[in-house]
């Protein structure tokens, strides 16, 4: 806990003295929302609003997804790959802390100072200049947080695996590339998921990527309640649970081939 | 200047045979680029399929101005890559930047034959198959003027986004760490001009209007070449000044990219 | 007849301060202090036709600004520098056809081709002759040994062989001027012997001028008569590393094993440190005596089976010589 408290220091200093990196990243992450949120306008164009989405709903869609980008890591992740690649791989192995674990503590130290360094003062912005949606109740705002750290688990995983293909090939970062790429579609980065037609939010529904993304926005706006919200929050734990499963099954298998290898 | 173009086409070729020894890295990062437009586009093209389309604009319309911004920034991204400002960055930072300054040949040249990204040909190539279906679908009116004006559109736009790239890059002397703001200025104005400039606030049009006048290169010219009505509200010229802002824009940047290397050699890093 | 001439060479950056810790990095987001650093303070000197010169000076004293100066990368803030005849952040294509230089640290040559195809390249940039690229070529590789790797690609290669591939791509268009900045480092010892020994034969043979600069004492003392010391943007010392070593050497250190014993012997001018089982050590410094004359007192007075004489190392006396400030103010 020290350790980790020790981290978040380090980090928010390093973020105060690239001060103009943080204000190039702030302006940056508004521009591009902009941008992005005026296609979503045009679509709703004079309607009242398209499969829930309002004007409201959509600022704040647009707010959220661009508010963690960073701490979902949504344009890239590949330490691990480059650890692999490098060959700093084989040190991390002998630590007497598991693989996977000590790779997620990193993470979630990493995301957490995305989330309130970045992801707090970027909805803070939105919220001045727009009209958005926010969580009404306790109940909702605790729903809201749930949501965000199964989803960040979900990410990680997929992360994790995505980057595990770097045993395999040395040349996994195309392999990474696609991965993130697809994501964007299927998380509902690139058009809220209610956007799409029906068979292609069914297709989506079949992968992680809307439990990592969509669903927070759905809770935050209050589309997802009840049942369905508590049916959500339980296929985003069945998600953490299969791909943390998976990616234990394919490290095992991947540390094998580089034992057999000779690293 | 023969032995420079010569030259030029020498250090090219170093990059694409460096690239090509990794077969499977180039051919999957090659695809990679590729898919990156097609799930965006694919995005778009879903919802607006769904919707009817935007703002009076149709899909195939649309596509037009897609097909259009993804090519050139595509050829553009792969021929200016040395630009690319945060690589460029790293070469201020690194001190090959100054290795190339060691040698006894036109520093333009050398960075632009210091990179070569054949990998955006993914891009390139979806980019040019959305704009095919775009001319299908269209059924433009072709005319002489027209089919004479569509490359040198194409080619200004490409030397309009090489000019903002070699900016970001000059910037990378006196900064890196806010490099990230260049992103709006190159990344930006692509992605606006995928839309029609119509659905965006005032100020975002005036900023790619004035500031960066990239609705010069895509917009005005699309509305004629698809005889949107929207060309009647525009001053009758809009469409027609691409050339001179592509040429414009680059000229200018150059300017300043020499200026930038006057004030690196007397600051250093 | 010189080749670099510089006259009261000057240049200043500056700095932005950086207060440290939480209250300091807040600091730092409200005010902006810029502190004038002189990394080159007027500094003077020339070197001729042929010479082989270190300059040598430690981390941060204004080597690498002087050498970015003489090569053009740098605008000086003020004074005069004149290169090969030239102003070199003035005419910089014309002037970097004429001189080469070797950063140790990095190459020049393209990491994914063969070292071949880096080197006709660099026939295209400097528009060498076909036969003298030849010719050149031939000499250097074979000087160098370098036939064994020249269709290696320049990733695979070692360290000593990617130093001699790029002291062969520097020279190939046979420069003037060579700026050799830390060429043997990180090599081990017959790598190292291996490129001083092709530096002389370059400076000898073809009468290349060359600037080296170097943390290896042991490359100053193989290869440079002259060499300029620098430190705090200052030149403190421009000379024979003889006279430096004469001057700061410290005590040189003389082992007598007499043939008898006697009792505790001195000498007028030496200091007895050791004696012991017949051996005794004498330090002395040489501008009180010199070894023979001290050889000579002991010689007419005991008998002596061997002797021998221990210079202080010039590793040592730079290190003092920055450390203690020992040039500080005399310069």
């Amino acid at each position: 806990m020290r350790l980790f408290w020790e981290f978040t220091v380090r980090s928010f200093q390093r973020h105060l003295t690239y001060r103009a990196a943080a204000v190039a990243g702030l302006v940056t992450n508004f521009f591009f929302g902009i941008l992005r949120v005026s296609v979503l306008l045009a679509i709703l164009g004079e309607q009242e609003s398209i499969e829930g989405y309002g004007r409201a709903e959509l600022f704040t869609y647009m707010a959220l997804t661009q508010a963690i980008i960073t701490y979902l890591s949504l344009f890239g992740w590949y330490d691990l790959m480059n650890a692999v690649h490098s060959g700093e791989i084989a040190t991390d192995l002998l630590k007497p802390m598991g693989f996977v674990s000590f790779w997620l503590a990193r993470d979630v130290g990493r995301a957490a100072v995305a989330l309130l360094l970045r992801g707090v003062v970027i909805m803070a912005l939105y919220s001045l200049f727009f009209d958005m949606v926010h969580p009404t109740s306790v109940a909702q705002v605790t729903a809201v947080a749930v949501s965000l750290i199964l989803a960040l688990l979900i990410s990680f995983g997929f992360r994790f695996l995505l980057n595990l293909s770097a045993f395999w090939s040395p040349n996994a970062r195309g392999i990474g590339r696609f991965g993130f790429t697809i994501s964007w579609f299927f998380s509902g980065f690139l058009m809220p998921l209610a956007f799409f037609p029906a068979w292609v939010q069914q297709i989506a529904h079949l992968t992680p990527f809307p439990y990592a993304l969509n669903v927070i926005v759905e809770i935050y706006t209050g589309q997802l309640t009840g049942p369905a919200l508590w049916q959500t929050l339980c296929i985003q734990l069945l998600w953490v649970l299969l791909l943390f499963t998976l990616a234990h099954v394919t490290l095992r298998t991947a540390v094998k081939r580089l034992v057999i290898l000779g690293g | 200047m023969w032995h420079t173009l010569t030259l030029y086409r020498r250090l090219m070729s170093v990059q694409m045979r460096s690239q090509m020894q990794y077969r499977t890295a180039f051919v999957l990062e090659t695809l990679s680029t590729a898919v990156i437009v097609a799930v965006e586009f694919g995005s778009v093209a879903l919802v607006l399929n769904r919707f009817g389309g935007i703002q009076g604009w149709t899909l195939a319309e649309v596509a037009f101005l897609y097909g259009m911004s993804e090519t050139a920034f595509g050829f553009m991204d792969m021929i200016f890559a040395g630009f690319d400002p945060p690589v460029f960055g790293q070469h201020v930072r690194r001190g090959t930047f100054d290795q190339l300054l060691l040698r006894p040949i036109n520093i333009t040249t050398q960075v632009m034959g210091s990179e070569f990204t054949l990998r955006r040909l993914g891009k390139i190539a979806l980019g040019l198959a959305i704009f095919a279906f775009a001319v299908q679908a269209n059924q433009i009116i072709w005319t002489p003027l027209k089919l004479a004006y569509l490359p040198v559109v194409m080619f200004s736009l490409f030397l309009f986004f090489g000019g903002l790239f070699i900016i970001g890059a000059t910037i990378t002397f006196w900064t890196v760490d806010s490099i990230e703001v260049m992103n709006i200025l190159t990344y930006g104005s692509s992605f606006t001009i995928d839309c029609p400039m119509t659905i965006y606030p005032d100020w975002i049009r005036r900023f790619f209007t004035f500031v960066v006048p990239v609705i010069f290169l895509s917009y005005y010219p699309s509305l004629y070449f698809l005889d949107r009505p929207e060309l009647a509200e525009a001053p009758s010229f809009a469409p027609f000044l691409s050339p001179v802002v592509g040429v414009g824009l680059l000229l200018l940047a150059l300017r300043f990219w020499h200026f930038g290397i006057r004030r690196y050699q007397s600051t250093g890093t | 007849m010189s080749i670099i001439t510089v006259r009261n060479l000057r240049k200043e950056f500056k700095v932005s301060k950086h207060h440290r810790g939480m209250m300091g990095t807040l600091r730092n987001l409200t005010t902006r202090e810029f502190t004038l650093v002189k990394a080159v303070d007027n500094i003077d000197f020339t070197i001729a036709r042929g010479e082989l010169v270190g300059y040598l000076g430690p981390n941060g004293a204004g080597k690498s600004t002087t050498i970015k100066m003489l090569t053009g990368l740098l605008t000086p803030t003020g004074g005069e520098v004149m290169v090969n005849g030239r102003v070199p952040h003035q005419q910089r294509q014309l002037y970097v056809q004429r001189i080469g230089a070797v950063f140790g640290q990095r190459t020049t040559l393209w990491w994914d081709l063969p070292v071949i195809e880096s080197l006709e390249l660099l026939r295209h940039i400097y528009r060498i002759p076909p036969d003298r690229y030849r010719q050149n070529l031939h000499e250097f590789t074979s000087l160098l040994e370098m036939e064994s790797f020249l269709n290696t690609p320049v990733r695979s290669l070692s360290l000593g062989q990617r130093m001699r591939a790029d002291i062969c791509a520097a020279l190939l268009h046979d420069p003037d001027l060579l700026f050799l900045d830390e060429p043997t480092i990180g090599l081990d010892v017959v790598a190292k012997e291996r490129i001083r020994e092709f530096v002389r034969h370059i400076n000898s043979a073809r009468g290349v001028t060359i600037l080296l600069t170097t943390h290896d004492m042991a490359d100053v003392e193989r290869l440079c008569s002259r060499v300029m010391i620098i430190d705090h943007g200052r030149l403190l010392y421009d000379g024979r590393l003889q006279t430096l070593q004469d001057r700061f050497g410290g005590k040189r250190e003389l082992v007598v094993d007499f043939a008898e014993p006697y009792p505790e012997v001195t000498v007028p001018g030496a200091t007895l440190t050791h004696y012991h089982d017949l051996r005794a050590t004498y330090e002395f410094e040489r501008q009180t005596i010199s070894a023979s004359e001290l050889i000579g007192l002991l010689s007419t007075q005991y008998r002596i089976r061997d002797l021998s004489v221990r210079e202080p190392d010039i590793e040592g006396t730079i290190r003092r010589i920055y450390q203690e400030g020992l040039l500080t103010g005399d310069a």
